[in-house]
């Protein structure tokens, strides 16, 4: 008796939850570090540097990589499994359902393009370190810097409405009115991180 | 007021032939209904372009909203057909057939895996047996409101239909007879959880708890659920979908620590 898909929708469930949602909220920390100047930001990717590489590549492999790869992989999966259907049905909830699986499809993309750039391509392979000047300079065609606002909005949403949804998985918040509380804080989150995402982008351009 | 109702009826001649619009008028009258007007359709099978045609396939039954056979997608929104008022509608109005499952032909569809999938959850109390037969045990009254709400599914098909995680349709009609044999592994839909609900509150239903919730555990069970909640916006009777979804969702993790833990 053992039931494979129950458990791979759970742990989907959880590591996006868990490690993507810490990864997501990481990112948006380092980031915003760029909105005090080049200066800070480039000591913060230096303290990243600090970090020992055998505990560096264990994070990276164990707690990004393969989280990322199985969500990633199994949510196509998902993804492709789905009929969405806004159109006739235009409820909040079902529109959420649909964004869930229309940013999933532009991060599966985004992500490849923004890891295999900046982490394999210019990290790993040219060994060039990550800087203010280094990202300010990529920022500069403006094709870039939109498509970069996207896929965080896109991410920042996907993680937003993954809380909501995970509470209902989970079955932590039962009947619709804790749902809706749940789903309006989650979406207030979203807001705010969306905010935040325009602002630190916003510095590279002002400093 | 408009004297006549046009109609864009979505045809299909057979379980694998192309569909087809087809457009008829039929005279307004107060209080008409989409089954009062199929009728008169079928009364008179003829198209807004004078052709005689034959007659629209359908199913209806009770005419009150208990039955479910006249599910169907009326402008866009799946819903009873029977209870579908013209004075409430846009025209022109669309009918479909609920796509989700097998059409046969016009608006009727093979909705049989709905039952199939009943039968997958165990979805009746069992009580014939060796054992004694006394009196039931009392159920808690606040319990019994609740279970008297669930009993009121009528299987239509409205929360398959809606939901984006549904879909037998591709399996058609020879792909659905062994997709019975072999049980379902496509997304059961929300009408099944539900009724695994009730014989779960049910006291001498609770016996088989732990079979229903393992059966809701397998491939196609709640856990192929995507949260779209259109189940719940859709459903004719109301049910509280989104309460029953998350309690059997907590119950399922329950029953997967137990079988981890105690064997």
């Amino acid at each position: 008796m053992f039931h494979t898909t129950f458990y791979l929708r759970r742990l989907h469930s959880l590591c996006g939850l868990l490690m993507l949602g810490f990864f997501i909220l990481e990112h948006m920390m380092t980031n915003s570090l760029a909105m005090a100047g080049p200066q800070i930001f480039n000591m913060a990717m230096g303290m990243v540097e600090e970090i020992p590489k055998p505990v560096f590549y264990g994070i990276e492999i164990g707690m990004y990589a393969v989280p990322i790869l199985f969500h990633g992989i199994y949510g196509i999966y998902i993804a492709l499994q789905a009929k969405n259907n806004p159109r006739d049905y235009g409820y909040l909830r079902n529109w959420n359902f649909t964004l869930q699986r229309w940013t999933a499809w532009y991060l599966v993309v985004f992500l490849i393009w923004h890891v295999g750039y900046l982490r394999i391509y210019l990290k790993g392979i040219t060994g060039t370190p990550m800087s203010f000047e280094l990202l300010q300079n990529i920022f500069q065609n403006p094709v870039v810097a939109i498509l970069y606002v996207i896929g965080m909005w896109a991410a920042i949403f996907h993680f937003c409405n993954g809380i909501t949804t995970f509470c209902m998985t989970w079955g932590i918040t039962k009947g619709p009115r804790a749902q809706n509380v749940i789903n309006a804080i989650s979406m207030m989150l979203c807001a705010g991180l969306c905010l935040l995402t325009l602002a630190f982008m916003a510095s590279y351009f002002v400093y | 007021m408009a004297d006549k109702v046009r109609f864009i009826i979505e045809r299909q001649d057979g379980p694998d032939e192309k569909p087809y619009n087809q457009e008829f008028d039929v005279d307004y009258r107060p209080g008409l209904n989409v089954v009062a007007a199929l009728m008169e359709i079928q009364k008179n099978p003829v198209t807004v372009d004078g052709k005689r045609v034959p007659p629209v396939n359908w199913e209806c039954n009770c005419l009150e909203k208990v039955c479910g056979a006249c599910t169907m997608v009326i402008n866009g929104r799946v819903q009873q057909a029977c209870c579908a008022l013209i004075d409430h509608l846009k025209q022109p109005i669309h009918l479909q057939p609920a796509r989700t499952f097998p059409v046969i032909r016009d608006l009727l569809v093979d909705r049989s895996i709905m039952f199939e999938n009943l039968k997958k959850i165990q979805g009746w109390v069992e009580i014939d047996g060796s054992w004694e037969v006394t009196n039931a045990p009392i159920q808690n009254p606040y319990t019994a409101q609740l279970t008297y709400k669930l009993s009121q599914c009528m299987t239509c098909g409205c929360c398959l239909e809606a939901c984006p995680n549904v879909n037998y349709s591709h399996l058609g009609i020879e792909g659905l007879r062994e997709e019975k044999s072999a049980g379902a592994a496509d997304f059961m839909g929300a009408s099944p959880i539900a009724q695994a609900y009730l014989f779960n509150l049910n006291p001498i239903g609770s016996f088989d708890k732990p079979k229903r919730l393992n059966a809701l555990m397998e491939k196609g069970g709640i856990t192929s659920c995507g949260n779209s909640q259109n189940c719940a916006a859709v459903c004719p009777k109301s049910l509280p979908l989104l309460d029953v979804l998350a309690q059997v969702n907590r119950d399922v993790n329950v029953q997967a620590l137990k079988n981890m833990f105690n064997f």
